[in-house]
């Protein structure tokens, strides 16, 4: 597994589709975040827009590589594992870009609530942005797996509903992505961090199970 | 590695690619498996390789495997010796093995030069060579190979040739798809016919009746050339030799004739008389019947 994911990885470096994705987290946080803003309001924005972005990350790794290419990746590791191992690939890219996206907004950020009277302590509220940031991130995988081949492979229906499924899964209340966001925008009014530990292992559960769906359905033709 | 009763259809009510397949694969054997185009034979040999799964049945006991396919696109972002160092380690090599073994077996194929070429800017005959050497790298136990000589220079394919020999020498299983019915027609091989979805095994050493077959007449100097596929040598007059070969290794036998160094004369070809026909079995033929060929090198 360990020489498919250095594979895929590689494969997304060096074909530059990372590109475009990486952009519109940009162009998100660009838009919702500015300088002095309150911390947790600030990481609240970061990990609503990870959902999307790690959504597309699944689609450029899933198609990344010509049919003929996987096959012979396939033929010497199981469609399962090929598939998997670019699934993990995309995880790993979203990680690495929430994980920038926290960064820079702890440092740009004002640590205070949302009406300034409160300090909001700044170790465990970057945890809780980074765990939150993951939950979206396994969410955003979880509807890209599901999203896009094997599971849909025509373009014209993956791209719609893989964009319209992660508007969904962000703004329904109960989901993992919309409690771990909210908790953080509770906390920055009321000055108390919680850690979206819930959350977080639902959003596990969820991406487990459709990457293993996908994955199975990774023979498929 | 055996499939059992294996079918295979696109979509739920999609019409039958394959249907109810029982192959054997052991060690150390080499398949061919003909059939027209369109038939099918890719869709058993993705298969065959594990790159697609079946609809119906199963497949048991599968080895390390190794598929070359039909196309090979080089719109990859690495050149050609990272491609092959990655496919060696996703094959369980160590990359330092991976990378050597490259090495090797570019050079080997008169690719060596291209080892740093991006993927992208290689030939079409250069990308195939790349494709038959990812899947040589490890050594797999299965070969799988659709129409891999395709695209190789004359050079390449020998070495090829070579390579699936040292493969089933090896005790590896090599299965694979030619255009070309010469195709390593001198090695013992088991052969089958993919049609209408269905395979059927060819009798190779004419265990079978119900094969066609057409009996050979010719005439040349000294020993006759070694034949490829499964001919048997009939009683003939001092100087000529009188083969019987299944029909569709005939071809492959009349070129080895005359071809051969120095050629042979074909003096007749005619198809073998049915058990039950009384059909006569006459001497050397005139070269004047509608089935004889000549030679014209005589």
């Amino acid at each position: 597994m360990t020489a498919l994911v250095r594979y895929q990885a590689a494969l997304l470096i060096r074909s530059q589709r990372w590109l475009p994705p990486v952009l519109l987290y940009g162009v998100i946080m660009a838009i919702g975040i500015s300088s002095g803003q309150p911390l947790l309001d600030s990481l609240a924005f970061a990990a609503a827009g990870m959902l999307p972005v790690a959504a597309w990350l699944v689609r450029v790794c899933v198609t990344n590589e010509p049919p003929a290419a996987r096959a012979c990746a396939a033929a010497a590791a199981g469609p399962g594992r090929v598939h998997l191992s670019s699934v993990l690939t995309a995880l790993l890219a979203a990680g690495a870009l929430g994980a920038a996206g926290v960064a820079v907004v702890a440092v740009i950020s004002d640590a205070h609530t949302a009406d300034r009277r409160h300090v909001v302590p700044l170790g465990p509220a970057v945890t809780a942005g980074l765990l939150a940031v993951l939950v979206s991130a396994l969410l955003g995988l979880a509807v890209g797996a599901l999203t896009n081949p094997p599971v849909l492979r025509r373009a014209g229906w993956a791209i719609p509903v893989s964009g319209l499924s992660a508007l969904l899964v962000l703004v329904i209340g109960g989901s993992p992505a919309n409690a771990a966001v909210s908790g953080l925008v509770s906390g920055s009014q009321t000055g108390t961090v919680g850690l979206p530990l819930v959350p977080l292992c639902l959003a596990a559960v969820a991406a487990a199970a459709a990457t293993a769906v996908a994955c199975a359905l990774g023979s498929r033709r | 590695m055996r499939l059992e009763r294996v079918g295979r259809r696109y979509g739920l009510g999609g019409p039958w690619v394959l249907r109810d397949v029982d192959l054997d694969v052991p060690p150390g054997s080499l398949l061919r498996v003909q059939g027209a185009n369109g038939s099918g034979k890719s869709t058993l040999l993705r298969i065959v390789a594990g790159v697609d799964r079946p609809s119906t049945g199963r497949i048991t006991g599968r080895p390390a495997t190794a598929y070359v396919p039909e196309r090979f696109p080089p719109a990859l972002p690495f050149d050609a010796h990272g491609y092959l160092v990655h496919l060696g380690a996703i094959h369980g090599l160590r990359r330092t093995t991976a990378g050597r073994r490259a090495g090797e077996w570019l050079e080997r194929f008169g690719a060596a030069g291209h080892a740093r070429t991006p993927m992208d800017e290689l030939s079409k005959g250069t990308a195939q060579k790349i494709a038959v050497v990812q899947a040589l790298l490890a050594e797999p136990r299965l070969l799988v190979l659709d129409e891999a000589w395709t695209g190789l220079d004359e050079a390449a394919r020998t070495v090829l040739d070579d390579a699936v020999r040292e493969r089933v020498a090896a005790g590896g299983a090599v299965v694979f798809v030619d255009h070309d019915a010469w195709r390593l027609a001198g090695e013992p091989s088991g052969v089958h016919r993919f049609a209408d979805g269905r395979l059927t095994a060819v009798a190779a050493a004419g265990a079978e009746a119900d094969v066609p077959r057409v009996v050979v007449e010719a005439s040349g100097p000294g020993e006759p050339p070694a034949l490829p596929g499964t001919p048997g040598y009939g009683p003939a007059a001092p100087g000529r030799i009188r083969i019987t070969v299944p029909a569709h290794e005939s071809d492959a036998v009349l070129r080895a004739l005359l071809t051969a160094d120095p050629p042979w004369h074909i003096r007749a070809v005619r198809p073998e008389p049915g058990p039950g026909a009384a059909g006569p079995e006459t001497g050397p033929g005139s070269g004047t019947g509608p089935a004889d060929t000549r030679g014209d090198t005589g």
